[in-house]
């Protein structure tokens, strides 16, 4: 019994993560009715940030978390800039395809800037972990799931409680009635593209320390976040938070009662099934497309 | 000085100019209705007002100043609402917050003022109180409309434009919304109003225009477009000898 605890516990620790970045996903999908392919490289951009800062100029830790957030929150406003926004009143096409360059352009600059080598970022606690009963609980599996509680809560006392949460939902619904009634509908995609990039980086930095640091990370968690936010229904926030910890889990236990080597290959089997039988995901379209 | 003035305004739809070289005014106090049938050009002319579409030639002005060139975040800031054709109600708020939404264009307003303004709102549309909390989406037609109204309402426009009110809704909800309507021209606001249904517009209104393909074609009060034999036959789809005069 023990084990399966152990299991639940590392599971939702690692679904807390993707949760955090399908999270980014469906803010971006819903803001701009596109899914941004380069939302991955978000959380490694985030993570060397913190290589940056913390290994190499061996600044303090939490020096170093503020300036790599702070540099995802300039990131994401560059990459809304440049990525986005000239495409704006273009189809999805164009901008599907502008996301898919960015990803390749950002994971191969960091990759000629550091090469293929992985890169080590430390736990942020120095204390490892501790057991209750026959369970042991690592501290960074303990603190992404605090963090993602607390980013979870704020974001729904955001949206359903600030007139800006409201204006920025009012945009995802309808932007031209939204700037109809004088609500800056560019201004509030920027917002939309900071918060993701700022979200997405934190998934990177504290999920550092148990993947390592290399161009491969974007892809492996945005691939899961992907798979996450189909399970729990395209472009819903709480199917986005489940279906990440859903996954999680699952992909932790397929790990230690199947195959290890196979871990991946259940995010897609799942991923698949779901395509199969529910295509809507958990939650499904709780809206409908137009009133 | 008229409130706004459109001089000589053309609008192209790619190809399709929808508009051609229309010129009208509507004055401060005033409730104007544009009517036409499908195509006419009514709806195209509340978007070049709104800055929804850009006129190819001509210019408007509002209170002297001149609209080119602005987009419709800085138009409705001016003081000119629209409330445009399907309502188009954010489908995943509340009724409340919908409302609340409408005074976006207004600067320096606290939250909870703007929460009691949408409150009183609910007394002008007592219909919709009690589905303030309720998501947009499961409104009903007539219930939208309402909600559509109000927000527009919360702008404090100066020029509240109204794209078909009554479209799709039953007969007894029409003349309620036009209560409103006649409610809200007591109140002073001025009112450029677009419908299809003729003698209800024609109603509430102190002047009229008949817009035909793009053309202003008829302007005048509105018992004179009323009995204006090739308006009816041709423009507003009604016949002299069948339908009663109100």
């Amino acid at each position: 019994m023990d084990i399966v605890f152990q299991l639940l516990f590392q599971g939702i620790g690692i679904g807390s993560v993707y949760a955090l970045v399908a999270l980014g996903f469906v803010l971006i999908f819903r803001a701009t009715n596109v899914v941004n392919f380069a939302q991955g490289e978000f959380s490694m951009v985030a993570a060397f940030l913190m290589v940056i800062f913390s290994v190499d100029l061996e600044w303090p830790y939490w020096i170093s978390f503020i300036l790599s957030l702070g540099g995802m929150a300039i990131y994401g406003a560059l990459f809304n800039l440049g990525v986005y926004f000239p495409l704006r009143h273009r189809t999805y096409l164009p901008v599907i395809i502008s996301t898919i360059g960015a990803s390749i352009l950002v994971s191969n600059s960091t990759l000629a800037l550091y090469g293929p080598q992985p890169q080590v970022l430390s736990n942020l606690l120095d204390f490892p972990g501790f057991n209750i009963g026959t369970v042991y609980l690592d501290t960074q599996y303990l603190l992404i799931i605090g963090v993602t509680v607390v980013l979870v809560a704020f974001q729904y006392w955001f949206f359903e409680h600030t007139l800006l949460g409201k204006k920025l939902q009012a945009t995802s619904q309808d932007k031209e009635m939204a700037s109809l009634l004088g609500i800056p509908v560019a201004t509030m995609i920027m917002v939309t593209f900071v918060y993701s990039a700022m979200i997405g980086g934190l998934a990177g930095i504290l999920v550092a320390p148990i993947l390592f640091v290399s161009i491969h990370m974007g892809g492996t968690i945005a691939l899961k976040a992907f798979a996450a936010t189909i399970i729990g229904g395209f472009g819903d926030v709480a199917g986005a938070i489940i279906g990440g910890l859903a996954l999680g889990v699952i992909e932790t236990f397929g790990a230690a009662y199947v195959s290890v080597p196979y871990k991946d290959g259940f995010a897609f089997l799942v991923l698949v099934a779901f395509l199969v039988f529910r295509p809507q995901g958990i939650f499904g379209e709780r809206v409908a497309e137009k009133a | 000085m008229p409130l706004i003035e459109l001089k000589n305004v053309s609008v192209r739809y790619g190809e399709i100019e929808a508009l051609r070289g229309v010129s009208l005014s509507v004055e401060a106090g005033e409730v104007v209705t544009l009517l036409g049938g499908n195509g006419a050009g009514k709806s195209t002319t509340l978007r070049a007002i709104s800055g929804l579409t850009k006129p190819a030639s001509g210019e408007i002005i509002f209170e002297g100043q001149s609209l080119t060139g602005l987009g419709p975040e800085e138009i409705v800031r001016l003081g000119i609402a629209h409330v445009p054709e399907g309502r188009r109600v954010f489908p995943g708020l509340t009724a409340h917050e919908n409302i609340m939404l409408g005074a976006s264009n207004r600067s320096g307003v606290s939250k909870a003022q703007i929460d009691q303004e949408a409150d009183a709102m609910f007394d002008l549309f007592s219909d919709i109180r009690p589905f303030q909390h309720v998501l947009g989406w499961t409104l009903s037609g007539g219930q939208q409309q309402m909600v559509a109204v109000a927000r527009g309402l919360m702008a404090k426009p100066k020029l509240l434009l109204l794209d078909e009110p009554s479209l799709g809704l039953a007969p007894v909800i029409v003349s309620k919304v036009f209560e409103i309507i006649k409610e809200i021209r007591r109140r002073g606001t001025t009112v450029l109003l677009v419908e299809q249904n003729a003698r209800m517009g024609l109603s509430v209104a102190d002047r009229g225009y008949v817009l035909e393909t793009g053309r202003l074609v008829v302007t005048g009060k509105p018992d004179e477009l009323w009995n204006n034999e090739d308006v009816r036959a041709a423009y507003l789809g009604g016949h002299a000898r069948t339908a009663a005069k109100t």
